[in-house]
């Protein structure tokens, strides 16, 4: 007995190594509801401990590599940009100005669109915090998209939490540990999200295949959607908010196990294989965040100060006109009476003035009148009797100078 | 190919590292396949490699069962996956290194990238095997990313092993 365990040692610890491992497989597997096998998206408290001590391991080399890479590009960078900085600096400055006051016109929009929505009992959740973290490191392995995060639990962290950046969506927060977490990527086999396709609102969901491509699985075959189409966040999965976006659809392929189904192949905005620096959704709220108010009341003062620069201008261009010298008369009185019947002035059996007609302006009198005086007689000389002009109604106006007031002000 | 007995083998070509080189190789390789991706594609197995450098030169299975089932383990606790699936192919790879290294030439550096390469195509059809089959799973895979992974594997061999070599401790 004592030989056959010397004999077969090597062969007897592999085979004792191995039953562990499977029993420990078995352990962690469980069978749904619909009779498909899924590893519990909770892990046992065992499991979990395994996680945080290969955590706890990896990552103080990994915040080091990570620092030492970060300094040395960021110096380098640094010396190379300084140049340039004040004149971007100008320029970022005006931009912030114009896009304020863009801004409190869309966030205008955005609380009339609150309003209507709650008009209709649907709530929007906008991102209301985000915080910051750097893209440590990932699993190391191509069947496993995670990746882990400098911030945790401490931070307050929690699972299912979006993760995006300023390019597009990226993941959602998988597991938490006191100064780490792990992010579950979106071009992992076991991810999903709600995407709506921007132009032909056709909705789906995105998962990432073996290769780590994104795609919109189980769509039906639709030719309305063509490449360069935009997707965006549906907002139905609980986890991001509606219309972050996604990435473009690059190409539709049959979908290799059902017929007349098709998947959507989507090229991601974010640098799913080359993050540093991510953003996490810590909360969404249906209601503006104090940065966004602060931000709506300096567009307020903005904007009020430009409508008082408005209101000076105006004002300042009324006094110019009242100072410098007019066409009109300001005493005249404000209608021709000639071309208005309610004056009474019309002799009995004239012709009603056009009530369209509109009033010809008062002219002042010329001092030295010649032939190119307004109202002045053509080649006849013949000037007409103020009682002719009196029974007349006023002609219909074609433009303002073309037709001036013969009230008899005109020698 | 110069095949040489067990016992030869056993009695004059077992390798002695430093400490701390046992210590360190195994714990820099799963940073950097963990830190790496970030950088580069994950179109390597730096633990692999380390299981069969030790597993090789030791010339000890169990060694390199042990060896490989931490390394493994240790990178399924990284993942979101079950906890076994990398521990059970790289014990197995570990395991069949240690034995090979008993009956086959290590020095020679062809052997040492074919066995390499042919290690990590069978540890990915382990893996695939325990994921499908014995745990009854869905998994999208790729033979072409497999074999990727192993040629680019064996490549990181070409510039560990011979590294590796220079550390051991000379009588």
């Amino acid at each position: 007995m004592d030989s056959f365990f010397t004999r077969y040692r090597n062969l007897l610890v592999l085979l004792a190594i191995l039953l562990a491992q499977i029993i420990g497989l078995a352990m962690q597997v469980r069978r749904t509801d619909s009779g498909r096998n899924t590893v519990d998206a909770h892990d046992p408290p065992g499991v979990r401990l395994i996680r945080l001590w290969a955590d706890a391991v990896v990552t103080p080399p990994e915040q080091l590599f990570h620092t030492s890479k970060l300094g040395t590009v960021s110096l380098w960078q640094n010396y190379l940009e300084l140049r340039g900085v004040r004149e971007q600096n100008k320029d970022l400055q005006k931009t912030i100005d114009r896009l304020r006051l863009e801004q409190a016109s869309l966030i205008e929009d955005a609380k009339q669109g609150e309003r209507l929505q709650a008009l209709l009992d649907f709530q929007q959740r906008y991102i209301y915090k985000t915080l910051a973290a750097q893209a440590l490191g990932s699993s190391g392995s191509d069947t496993s998209r995670v990746f882990y995060i400098d911030k945790g639990s401490a931070n307050g962290l929690e699972r299912d939490m979006a993760v995006i950046t300023a390019d597009g969506i990226v993941g959602k927060v998988r597991e938490v540990f006191p100064y780490t977490a792990q992010v579950l990527a979106i071009n992992d086999q076991t991810s999903g999200a709600g995407v709506i396709l921007e132009t032909t609102r056709i909705r789906g969901i995105l998962r990432g295949n073996a290769s780590g491509r994104l795609q919109i699985v189980g769509l039906l075959a639709d030719q309305r959607i063509q490449p360069g189409e935009k997707v965006l966040t549906a907002g139905g999965d609980q986890v991001f908010p509606r219309g972050l976006p996604v990435g473009v659809v690059l190409g539709v392929a049959p979908d290799p196990e059902r017929d007349s189904f098709i998947d959507v192949i989507v090229k991601p905005d974010a640098h799913l294989n080359q993050l540093d620096e991510v953003l996490v959704i810590t909360s969404t709220e249906p209601r503006f965040s104090a940065e966004q108010q602060r931000d709506m009341a300096a567009s307020e003062q903005l904007k009020g100060t430009e409508a008082a620069a408005i209101k000076d201008q105006q004002k300042a261009s009324q006094i110019m006109a009242e100072r410098l010298p007019g066409l009109t008369d300001p005493n005249a009185p404000a209608t021709n009476p000639a071309a208005s019947p309610a004056t009474g002035n019309t002799m009995p059996g004239a012709a009603p003035a056009a009530p369209a007609a509109a009033p010809a302006p008062k002219l002042l009198p010329a001092r030295r009148p010649d032939r190119f005086t307004p109202g002045a007689t053509p080649a006849t000389g013949a000037t007409p009797t103020p009682e002719v002009q009196e029974n007349k109604p006023a002609p219909k106006p074609k433009s303002n100078t073309s037709q001036p007031d013969t009230s008899g002000r005109n020698p | 190919m110069a095949v040489l007995g067990a016992d030869h083998r056993r009695d004059y070509g077992i390798r002695h590292y430093p400490l701390l080189i046992y210590a360190l190789t195994p714990l820099t390789a799963l940073v950097l396949q963990a830190w790496l991706p970030h950088l580069l594609s994950a179109f390597f197995d730096l633990p692999l490699l380390v299981t069969i450098y030790f597993a090789l030169v030791r010339r000890d299975s169990i060694q390199g069962t042990l060896m490989g089932g931490s390394m493994g383990i240790f990178e399924d606790a990284l993942t979101h996956h079950a906890i076994g699936v990398n521990g059970i192919a790289k014990t197995v790879a570990g395991f069949l290194a240690g034995s090979v290294g008993v009956r086959i030439d290590v020095e020679n550096h062809t052997i040492r990238l074919m066995l390499t390469f042919l290690l990590s195509l069978l540890c990915s059809a382990i893996y695939l095997f325990i994921y499908r089959v014995l745990l009854g799973m869905d998994l999208q895979w790729s033979w072409l990313t497999e074999l990727a992974k192993a040629v680019g594997t064996s490549m990181f061999a070409m510039v560990l092993f011979p590294l590796l070599d220079r550390m051991q401790i000379r009588e």
